[in-house]
């Protein structure tokens, strides 16, 4: 159990792929950390990096107070679960979770003890004699897990755990790596790229994109701040929608234009925009912000359907407005079908404000 | 059916506990076969080619190592197991079998530990393809030409070999092949030069396919490199190395190209292994009888010594592997 920081890592692979951008980060000890990205954001490259499987083109990593930069990952006294388990087949279950201890040459009879326990605590105890083909995904991602605990380690490393299980399994798996990560109490980073997965989990988020990290924080930060309109659109399911608006007044008092509507806005933000003096915004509404009818009522604007998905409990629904789609959800009453002219509507204490230029939000 | 036991062997998962649809009935599904005869026509091009080329030559074979083959005009004369039986009283075909087993023994021994140790190192190796084109040159060699080559390189007056050993203080005075002591080891040595290369090839096939997670799983374990290898790698490689084996082994059995171009079987009786006696008897002495009889017990304990080889190799991995001892 030991705090992890980054500073200014850089990775590259040269021929022009930089995978990590001057990265810093400070996990504090016990924390459970995600990495959240698209494929090929760098978030699998950094966790690589934490476990010493990549080296560093420049800067630290810091475990506790040592630079473990040059440590080969046997002496970092770390545990990870990869994508894809990484089993090995020749080995019995009990091979398999026993072998971190093995490496270490812990005694034979302590072995036993240990591994028993962590096959106890997954469910996984009746299987140990069996081999790693004989199980299921869940079972095998199991044994993974096993062997990460077994050895008590300063730091866990999750390389897409669940990825590949059925949801209905992973949905479970979820609960209980959380659970068992605040039993052990050791510092996690978890790789993922599912934002659901990020936002259940975590303690705190690290959202990347492109190498470079766009935000770090709690999870409700990331989702009712988000620092720039990429993160906005990435966590959140499903998806934020973004307007391109024009900063205006009616009547002395800050407005937007959005197409040949002028929308109100409220004080608080109307001083907002005020003191970032910018003109062209990105405006953006979470789908279950605004409301769809095909009754037009007062502020509401304009559009056609473009799409109608059946969620289950409710229905999204994609509004066309110009050139701009919009994403709300709706009862599933909701009549309208492809074509439909429809009213949207939002208040705009619930819009989230970006420079149309660079994406950044606009300070509160 | 009814019930179905849960895939993940977890109680709180259990498929009964929602229920879930299931089909009872299974209809009657049409699905017309060709008459049996049709895949027999289908197969009759492949076997009497077959049947022509192996199957022939082998009956004739068993035929022959129950008669006094004659030449000329002379008929063929049933002789029963007389060809057998002489056999046992025959001393240079047990001492054929004695050198046979000691030079594929040493042959095989050396080759397997040499080919992987060199696979390993190319596999690590930034200059991996020109090495792997280098080494592949002996196998491209005739068996022939390998043992030209060798009969110079081992030359009491001229050959570099000979001189290299000679200086080390490993030979004394006799040349290399003309030594009973040594041209065994002479021609184990042209074998090893000429198909180590094969077993490096097909084991860094097989390293190749070692799946990079698992190694990196085992380093984050806490292996170094030797670990590593013992306990990923070489599991990994086992069944690409049992094949490679295999084949050396049956090749070694009917190996006397490189042997009739060095030695011919000499000095004396020190390198006849068993198939270059066959090829006497056969070939020089023309006691084809007696040669089938030869041929046909060597290729049958090749194949018994090609399956036993096959279960001890194979039989350890498993039963190391169930009894959870793997450490190597």
């Amino acid at each position: 159990m030991v705090a992890v920081s980054f500073n200014n890592v850089w990775k590259d692979y040269g021929g022009g792929a930089i995978a990590v951008k001057d990265l810093n980060m400070e996990i504090k000890d016990g924390e459970f950390v995600s990495l959240l990205g698209p494929s090929g954001c760098g978030k699998s490259t950094s966790l690589r990096m934490l476990a010493g499987l990549e080296h560093i083109s420049s800067g630290e990593i810091v475990f506790g107070d040592k630079v473990v930069n040059d440590l080969p990952p046997k002496d970092r006294d770390i545990a990870m679960v990869f994508e894809n388990y990484a089993l090995y087949p020749h080995k019995t279950i009990f091979d398999n979770i026993a072998n971190p201890l093995k490496q270490s040459k812990v005694a034979a009879a302590e072995i036993e003890r240990r591994v028993t326990e962590a096959a106890k605590l997954l469910e996984i105890d009746q299987l140990l004699e069996r081999r790693p083909q004989e199980l299921s995904g869940g079972q095998k991602q199991r044994t993974a897990i096993g062997r990460a605990i077994v050895r008590q380690p300063q730091v866990f490393l999750f390389d897409e755990p669940i990825a590949h299980l059925d949801a209905k399994l992973r949905a479970r798996m979820r609960g209980e790596l959380k659970h068992l990560q605040f039993t052990l109490g050791v510092t996690t980073i978890y790789v993922t790229h599912d934002q659901l997965e990020a936002l259940t989990m975590a303690d705190r988020i690290a959202v990347m994109n492109d190498g470079v990290l766009q935000q770090f924080g709690t999870p409700q930060e990331v989702y009712d701040n988000p620092a720039n309109s990429w993160v906005a659109t990435f966590v959140g399911e499903p998806q934020m929608s973004l307007m391109e608006m024009q900063v205006t007044s009616l009547e002395g008092e800050t407005a937007l234009a959005f197409g040949s509507y002028t929308i109100e806005v409220d004080p608080k933000n109307s001083a907002r925009l005020r003191a970032a003096g910018k003109k062209d915004l990105l405006v953006g509404v979470r789908p279950d912000k605004a409301t769809v009818s095909l009754d037009e009522s007062l502020g509401s604007i304009r559009g056609e359907v473009y799409s109608r998905q059946l969620l289950g409990a409710d229905v999204l629904v994609e509004v066309e407005i110009g050139k701009s789609r919009v994403r709300a959800k709706a009862n599933t009453s909701f009549a309208g079908t492809v074509g439909t002219p429809c009213y949207l509507n939002f208040g705009s204490e619930d819009l989230y404000f970006f420079d149309a230029k660079d994406g950044q939000v606009i300070p509160q | 059916m009814t019930t179905r036991a849960s895939s993940e062997g977890h109680p709180a998962l259990s498929d009964q506990d929602w229920g879930f649809a299931t089909v009872d009935q299974k209809p009657e599904i049409y699905n017309p076969q060709p008459s049996r005869m049709f895949y027999v026509y289908l197969a009759m091009p492949a076997v009497l080619l077959l049947a022509a080329i192996t199957i022939y030559p082998f009956l004739w074979l068993i035929y022959m190592s129950f008669h006094k083959v004659g030449f000329g005009n002379a008929s063929d004369v049933f002789v029963g197991v007389k060809n057998f039986a002489r056999l046992f009283n025959d001393s240079k075909y047990l001492q054929g079998w004695g050198l046979l087993l000691k030079y594929s023994a040493i042959c095989l021994s050396i080759q397997v530990v040499a080919g992987v140790s060199l696979a390993v190192i190319l596999n690590n190796s930034r200059h991996e393809k020109i090495l792997v084109t280098l080494f592949l040159m002996p196998m491209m060699v005739s068996p022939v030409v390998a043992g030209l080559l060798f009969y110079y390189l081992y030359n009491g007056t001229f050959g570099w070999y000979h001189w290299i050993f000679q200086s080390l203080g490993i030979l004394d005075e006799t040349s290399i092949l003309g030594s009973a002591d040594t041209a065994l080891y002479g021609i184990i040595l042209v074998d090893v030069w000429q198909w180590t290369p094969l077993i490096t090839l097909i084991t860094l096939a097989g390293l190749k396919r070692v799946p990079q997670d698992q190694l990196e799983a085992n380093m984050v374990d806490g292996a170094g490199s030797i670990s590593n290898f013992f306990h990923v790698s070489l599991p990994n490689i086992y069944p690409f190395l049992l094949i490679a084996v295999l084949l050396r082994f049956m090749d070694n059995f009917r190996f006397i190209d490189a042997i009739l171009a060095l030695t011919g079987g000499g000095p004396g009786n020190a390198t006849r292994l068993l198939p270059v006696y066959l090829f006497d008897v056969s070939f020089k002495f023309f006691k084809l009888g007696r040669g089938g009889a030869i041929a046909l017990t060597l290729l049958i304990v090749t194949i018994i010594l090609g399956m036993i080889l096959v279960k001890v190799l194979e039989d350890p991995a498993r039963k190391k592997a169930l009894s959870g001892d793997t450490d190597g």
